[in-house]
């Protein structure tokens, strides 16, 4: 399965801020996230169960999320993350880096960008 | 369906997490797997190929095992990258408070060390402060200066103040805003329940405006009331208004019987009339100017603001000096002399607590030298701890915060412990005080303390800390990383300050030791000077007659006959008699001259002499020894045309050093019509003013022959405790009469014990001081060498692998460690020799090189410096040197 992106880094550096986003209002599986990440970014971003995990367990390590399992009636037992206040401030601060640049690079390159 | 599980765990069986973990990363990562499998047979995909697709990134990331784990095995966190000054402090703290922990034994000798040190500062230091540096507990009491005057050519350095003086300078100074004066007043309050004597004072009226004293009740004297043969009027004590009248505030107008006499009360004193000292009531002093009494006045004067007291001086010294003018020639040999109050109450005290605190100081330092060798060598053991933080990048200023931190945590808990210890140490020299302490003295803990406190604290972190911290600091990065032993040795510059910090702290154990020896060999000397009179044995009390019943000198004599009389008559006394003032009790001036005296040279001191009135009887009681001659006998006194005296043996010796004193005539010098006196003994000397004290010629007249006195005390020899004729005394004197209370009754051993409080004081304090240092400077000496031998364990092991005896190994060790003890013996030595001299003045005549202490503490510091050495010493000694060339 081939990552069809302008450039990996691109993707490794926007990884954190695309998991923190997602679970900001709810607490959401692996799965789901990597699934969220596929469709709303029309296929342009994929997540696979080799490079979601490591990323996953790192913000959690970090304490910016936080895992619990939860069993739901009718439903398997599923690990959901959701977001710490700690990582609020990471998202906001990142949200900003990522406006800046792409401010800056729309600038330069005269790319619209939304 | 597919076995997930298992074909997630085949894959990632190098993962190797902690159990639990390990499994929950394994079903999270097999749901996965079972969710996309699910999706892709729903999009119509076959089972073995959607198998296939689902399984693919597990098997095409080979770095996926290193980069879960990494994820799941969290690094600590870092402390911020640029953290406030604030988060560095908390970090510190919370890194040091963990050291302390772990190292309880450690931290457990420097808090103990820190806190012997700050207690004894904290003990002294607020004796010290009490003394001399809280303000007095009146208005402005920095103004207040003590008024006397001194007569250098009677060999007396204060004199009293004599009421023509009082006159001329109250009148006449333009330097101060008042000046009262006062007497004691020894007084009998009777018909109000038992009869009960009480100190007061006779004061001038201008004693409240001096004090900026309010009255509680009532009014100050008038002026009328306080001349000479003004209406008797009081005014109470607040704790005698309330002993004797419960506080009551109808007490104005009352009568307080004193000495059979009523004295009307006028008003009340408030708590804090502390002044004159002891003083429960004021009467007034009534002074004449015209009087000849003597010299017998204490004054007390308030300066006019920004006068000083040599201004002071000068002023009054000029308007003395005018009266010779008018007629007063003995102003010749007066002159005023002003002294701070303090100054004249406690002067006595000021060089031996300055000598203390210079004492404690000492043992502060060397505790802080102590436990700066301590952190040396414990840094030693963190050298490499310093190295790794150095090389990750800590700055060196970071590296000596911390470490600064750490013994600031520790010179903290120390210091309040030392504190507290400091406390109660306070609380036992309180109570070694004698009670003639001034009762104006408050022993309260005040912000002076608290202050002095935190700054001894402070420095002593400061010195014990620093210092090890910018060695440590100093560490070479490269160097220490490559000791492949964690513990790192000493440079050679570390090991120097090592070595020079053991030897200083042995020279001033030794220095202090050697002052405290001299001080305990000069308090042994005093205690075994003979008094001159019997210390065992002896009751000694008071019994004070007033002048209205006891008018006339025929009614005292039987007084004091009757009493005598029946105490000789009480079983287990074998002796008894009376004398005005008894050794150890007070001091009576006179000028003597011989018949055959030369006449004195222009500026021939003329030494005061002791006069002492005596009953019959009373030298048997008292112990003392008639060298020559005879004693009164019970004629001696009555016959006007004949009177006697007996003489000291210093009085003997100064008038008539060639002959015979017996037969010899002596008279008063200024009066040249009076009568000579025969001397018929002489007395060996007797120590008047405690052990310790000068001896001044006496002369001893029978009671008789003088207007008899009033106030003689009683001495009763007994042949058993003395303590049982107390009862039938007071009974005695019950029955001859009611309205006399017994008072200031004490054995004569009492009596000498209290006339050595502060010498024992001082020496015992002093003692214990130097004891500290000499344990301390042990532990200090033991810590050092025990990890000397500690870092030479494989040079030990080599030189006993190539053929050294135990006793070699042991030679050498012992070597190491006493070429410090000698070195720091030979400062202290020095040092000793250099300061002793300061003592002097309390050695009593010890030499400060005094070879018996000298030899004595060499051999004591060099004793336990051998016994610290040889316990490391003989550790080496019996090492296995197997297992010590195997300790890398």
């Amino acid at each position: 399965m081939s990552i069809r992106l302008p450039d990996r880094e691109l993707k490794k550096g926007s990884a954190e801020l695309l998991v923190l986003s997602l679970v900001e209002d709810r607490a959401r599986h692996g799965y789901e996230i990597s699934k969220l990440i596929e469709s709303r970014s029309e296929g342009m971003l994929k997540f696979n169960v080799a490079s979601l995990y490591p990323l996953v367990y790192r913000l959690e390590s970090r304490g910016w999320i936080q895992g619990k399992w939860v069993e739901k009636a009718g439903q398997r037992r599923r690990r959901y993350y959701r977001i710490t206040a700690q990582g609020r401030k990471v998202l906001a601060a990142q949200r900003q880096g990522w406006k800046q640049f792409a401010e800056a690079v729309r600038r330069i390159a005269g790319v619209d960008y939304a | 369906m597919p076995d997930w599980k298992r074909m997630v765990r085949e894959r990632l069986a190098a993962l190797k997490l902690e159990g639990a973990k390990e499994s929950e990363v394994f079903d999270e990562l097999a749901q996965h797997l079972e969710d996309r499998y699910e999706e892709l047979i729903a999009a119509g995909i076959s089972p073995a190929d959607a198998e296939r697709l689902a399984i693919e990134p597990l098997n095409t990331s080979p770095s996926l095992v290193e980069a879960l784990s990494r994820a799941r095995h969290p690094r600590k966190p870092e402390p911020p990258a640029r953290p406030s000054h604030l988060a560095n402090l908390l970090y510190d703290m919370r890194i040091a408070l963990r050291g302390m922990r772990r190292k309880p034994a450690f931290s457990l000798m420097v808090v103990g060390m820190l806190a012997l040190g700050i207690a004894g500062n904290a003990a002294i230091f607020s004796t010290f402060n009490s003394l001399f540096l809280k303000p007095l507990p009146f208005r402005d009491s920095a103004r207040f200066i003590d008024l006397d005057e001194t007569a250098p050519q009677w060999n007396l350095h204060y004199t009293g103040i004599a009421e023509p003086d009082l006159f001329a300078w109250r009148e006449q100074n333009t330097t101060f805003d008042g000046m009262a004066f006062f007497n004691n007043l020894d007084a009998n309050v009777s018909r109000m329940g038992p009869p009960r004597h009480v100190d007061g004072a006779k004061v001038s009226r201008d004693m409240l405006d001096v004090l900026g004293l309010k009255l509680v009740l009532g009014r100050n004297f008038t002026p009328e009331e306080d001349r000479p043969k003004g209406e008797k009027v009081v005014l109470l004590g607040y704790s005698l208004w309330q002993t004797l009248f419960s506080g009551d505030r109808g007490v104005l107008g009352r009568t307080l019987v004193l000495d059979n006499e009523p004295y009307k009360i006028v008003g009340v004193l408030p708590r804090e009339a502390v002044f004159p000292d002891r003083a429960q009531l004021w009467v007034p002093l009534a002074s004449k100017r015209d009087s000849d009494d003597g010299w017998y006045l204490a004054g007390i004067g308030r300066l006019k603001p920004g006068v000083t007291p040599l201004q002071a001086q000068a002023d009054l010294t000029r308007i003395h000096k005018a009266m010779i003018a008018g007629g007063r020639s003995v102003n010749k040999i007066t002159s005023p002399i002003l002294t701070p109050l303090r100054e004249r109450y406690l002067g006595d005290f000021r060089t031996t607590s300055q000598v203390l605190l210079v004492a404690v100081a000492v043992v502060l330092l060397i505790a802080c030298v102590n436990i700066a060798a301590l952190m040396l060598v414990r840094a030693s053991s963190r050298a490499h701890e310093v190295a790794v933080r150095t090389a990750i990048g800590a700055s060196r200023g970071r590296i000596v915060r911390q470490l600064l931190t750490e013994t600031t945590m520790l010179a903290l808990v120390g210091g309040i412990a030392g504190v507290m210890l400091g406390r109660l140490g306070l609380r036992a020299i309180v109570s070694l005080l004698p009670d003639t302490m001034p009762r104006w003295i408050d022993f309260q803990l005040d912000f002076r303390f608290a202050a002095f406190c935190m700054v001894a604290t402070a420095a002593s972190a400061l010195l014990f800390g620093l210092f090890p911290a910018l060695q440590a600091s100093r560490t070479e990065v490269s160097g220490t990383l490559h000791v492949s032993a964690r513990r790192a040795t000493f440079s050679r510059a570390q090991k120097a300050t090592l070595n020079v910090l053991v030897v200083s702290e042995i020279g001033l154990a030794m220095a202090l030791l050697i002052a405290s020896g001299l001080l305990v060999r000069a308090f042994q000397k005093v205690t075994h000077v003979d008094p001159g009179f019997r210390v065992e044995n002896v009751l000694a009390f008071e019994a004070d007659l007033d002048e209205h019943k006891y008018s006339k000198p025929e009614q005292c004599v039987a007084f004091y006959q009757n009493l005598l009389d029946q105490l000789r008559a009480v079983p287990g006394v074998a002796a008894t008699g009376a004398a005005t003032s008894p050794p150890l009790h007070g001091h009576w001036g006179q000028f003597f001259k011989a018949e055959d005296d030369p006449p004195p040279g222009p500026n021939e001191k003329r030494p005061v002499v002791l006069q002492v009135l005596v009953t019959p009887g009373y030298f048997d009681a008292i112990g003392m020894t008639v060298l020559a001659g005879r004693q009164f006998d019970d004629h001696d006194g009555t016959l006007k045309e004949h009177p006697v005296a007996m003489v000291s043996e210093t009085f003997a010796r100064q008038h008539w050093p060639n002959s015979s004193a017996i037969g010899k005539r002596i008279r008063y010098d200024y009066d040249p019509k009076g009568p000579w006196w025969e001397v018929v003994g002489v007395l060996r000397d007797e120590k008047h003013y405690g052990l310790d004290g000068e001896v001044r010629p006496a002369v001893y007249i029978p009671a008789r022959q003088w207007t008899y006195p009033r106030t003689l005390m009683v001495v009763v020899h007994t042949t058993t405790n003395p303590q049982v004729v107390i009862g039938p005394a007071r009974k005695i004197l019950a029955a001859i009469d009611p309205d006399l209370p017994l008072y200031n009754v004490h054995t004569m051993s009492e009596r000498l014990d209290r006339s050595l409080w502060a010498r024992r004081a001082y020496s015992w304090l002093f003692g214990v001081f130097s004891l500290v240092a000499l344990v301390l400077a042990a532990a200090g000496i033991y810590g050092v060498i025990s990890y000397a031998v500690s870092q030479r364990t494989h040079e030990i092991g080599i030189r006993m692998a190539v053929g050294a005896t135990p006793r070699e190994v042991l030679a050498i060790v012992l070597r190491g460690g006493m070429a410090l003890v000698g070195a720091g013996t030979a400062i202290g030595l020095a040092v000793a020799l250099a300061a002793a001299g300061l003592l002097e003045k309390l050695l009593f005549g010890v030499s400060p090189r005094d070879p018996l202490v000298y030899g004595a503490v060499v051999l004591a510091v060099v004793g336990v410096g051998l016994l610290a050495n040889a316990i490391p010493a003989r550790r080496a000694a019996s090492l296995d040197p197997v297992k010590a060339l195997r300790t890398e």
